[in-house]
């Protein structure tokens, strides 16, 4: 079985070449520059996924192709070779099957021969990559659902009414991330599908949805820890809002406690609800430490207790003589991609300590690099003395 | 745009290319540039079970040996299909998958005379780092 028959031909004779035995490299009858073959170098273990038709390369025109798996993002990078790489086809394989050589090659005896289709310089490798979803914030932010969109009602789909909006086809076509990396970059912008694209609410109209269920929560005496969505949305709906919101209300705020019963209860989560109305102050610009606190406490819901940590991430403290002020200042608005995002930071403060700066970096993730190596990568690090807070700047 | 892979072959059943890789530039004599199909580059030669091998080419003679990719490549075909509206939506197309090549890394020989096939016997004994431990033993 291992050596090929007489007058074999393709990448098997190549492959079973028996001891002792020789076989002619030569050019393919249809040999030629075929530009449209490719070779793509990949792990192991991304083989299953390209041979079963879970990968696809993303991008728009201008864009460096991606390749995506169902759950990870891969940047593509041409690696040329001065090495002649000569490519032997399989001998039966359909595109190439050539007829065999009559009478015309016959002073050669049946000798075995592997043909070469193409002479190749290089071919493409995957490096695994962040999902580039800044673009995803952007589009969405095209057209943020508000409430004069609900006034006006369910309008027809005609093409003006699209403009700025995006269903899940758009987004795949647009954003160079995997499926479960854009579902996942939905989730944390918070954004819904209505009709069919998916939308960021407007924060005052997600500010008034909450506060009316906080306000039904009082009156009909519901716990904030046990809320029943059949009963939680037909109030709201009761009270104007569309079904799809109340329920994404619950979502962006709350978490089921159970899965299995009909009709799902849900609490809500004290941290977001805290975070929610602290930016809601701060929306007027920067407050005195004291102020902001007493003020806070005020609009949290009874029962929730808003502490500072809370809001790491979404304020920046400075000492002001003996008092402290604070100021919005959320990670989410930054740029994920690091240049950018440090850039930004040491724009907004030239030297950080690392407490501060951690709320601004944690979510960062670039693959083959340790948070260590970003802070390396990206900032100075000094230390005026061997027991002080080390003190990050711009290298 | 999306751009998706596809595979007719399924896993397991995916055909195997070949590779025959080897340094610089394989350049046909002037008069041969016009009637490459069919014509015979070099002879590939196993002279003994091991995955060691010859290419003679012309007067040539490059010695290698085909060694396992360290990750496997998928041949891709590019394919155009017509689509009603925008012209034509691509795809790729996985044709073949590759695992081995055989390399021919060093620079040719000149074969002056036809070289006979020399006995490897002689090589196995040298081997990197073994005399001195032999010695201290």
């Amino acid at each position: 079985m291992e050596s090929p028959q007489p007058g074999s031909r393709g990448a098997e004779a190549l492959k079973h070449i028996a001891p002792g035995s020789s076989i002619s490299v030569a050019y393919h009858p249809l040999f030629g520059p075929y530009d449209d073959l490719l070779l793509l170098e990949l792990d192991e273990k991304l083989l299953p996924d390209v041979l079963h038709e879970r990968v696809v390369l993303r991008g728009q025109p201008d864009e460096d192709a991606v390749l995506c798996t169902p759950s990870k993002t891969y940047a593509m990078k041409f690696v040329g070779t001065s090495n002649s790489v000569l490519l032997v086809p399989p001998a039966n394989h359909s595109e190439f099957c050539e007829n065999p050589q009559k009478n015309d090659s016959n002073n050669e005896e049946e000798k075995v021969v592997a043909p070469v289709i193409k002479v190749v310089f290089g071919n493409m490798e995957l490096i695994e990559a962040a999902p580039r979803l800044d673009k995803l914030k952007s589009f969405l932010s095209e057209k943020p659902y508000n409430f004069d969109e609900y006034d006006v009602g369910n309008v027809e789909d005609n093409q003006e009414s699209r403009i700025g909006l995006y269903n899940w086809n758009d987004l795949v076509g647009n954003i160079q991330a995997s499926d479960e990396e854009l579902r996942s970059g939905l989730q944390a912008l918070s954004a819904v599908e209505i009709n069919g694209y998916w939308r960021l609410v407007d924060g005052s109209y997600m500010d008034m949805i909450l506060g009316m269920l906080l306000k039904n929560s009082v009156l009909n005496d519901w716990s904030l820890n046990a809320l029943n969505e059949d009963e939680v949305v037909s109030t709201l709906e009761s009270d104007g809002f569309p079904g799809v919101l109340a329920r994404h209300c619950l979502n962006v705020y709350g978490t089921k406690v159970n899965e299995s019963m009909p009709g799902y209860v849900w609490k809500l989560d004290e941290k977001r609800v805290c975070i929610h109305f602290a930016k809601e102050i701060l929306k007027g610009g920067k407050r005195k430490l004291e102020r902001f606190m007493d003020e806070w406490r005020q609009k949290v819901p009874d029962g929730m207790q808003p502490t500072f940590d809370l809001v790491e991430g979404e304020v920046l403290t400075e000492r002001v003589g003996v008092e402290t002020w604070i100021r919005p200042f959320s990670v989410a608005s930054l740029p994920s991609t690091p240049a950018d995002r440090f850039s930004i930071l040491f724009r907004e403060r030239p030297k950080w300590e690392w407490k501060d700066l951690q709320p601004y970096i944690r979510d960062l993730k670039v693959p083959g690099l340790s948070s260590e190596g970003l802070l390396l990568k990206y900032t100075r690090r000094t230390q005026p003395s061997p027991d002080a807070e080390p003190v990050f700047s711009a290298r | 745009m999306e751009i998706r892979v596809r595979c007719n072959c399924g896993e397991g059943s995916c055909e195997e290319w070949g590779i025959v890789e080897l340094q610089g530039v394989v350049e046909p004599q002037p008069g041969f540039h016009d009637s490459l199909p069919n014509l015979h580059i070099g002879t590939l030669c196993r002279p003994s079970s091991q995955e060691l091998y010859t290419f003679t080419v012309g007067y040539h003679e490059l010695t290698g040996s085909k060694v396992p990719l360290k990750k496997p490549m998928v041949v891709l075909k590019k394919v155009k299909h017509p689509d009603g509206e925008s012209g034509c939506k691509v795809e790729l197309q996985v044709v073949g998958v590759i695992r081995h090549k055989i390399l021919f890394k060093n620079r040719p020989k000149a074969l002056i005379s036809k070289p006979q096939i020399t006995s490897r016997e002689r090589q196995k004994p040298i081997m990197l780092g073994s005399s001195p431990s032999n010695q201290s033993a």
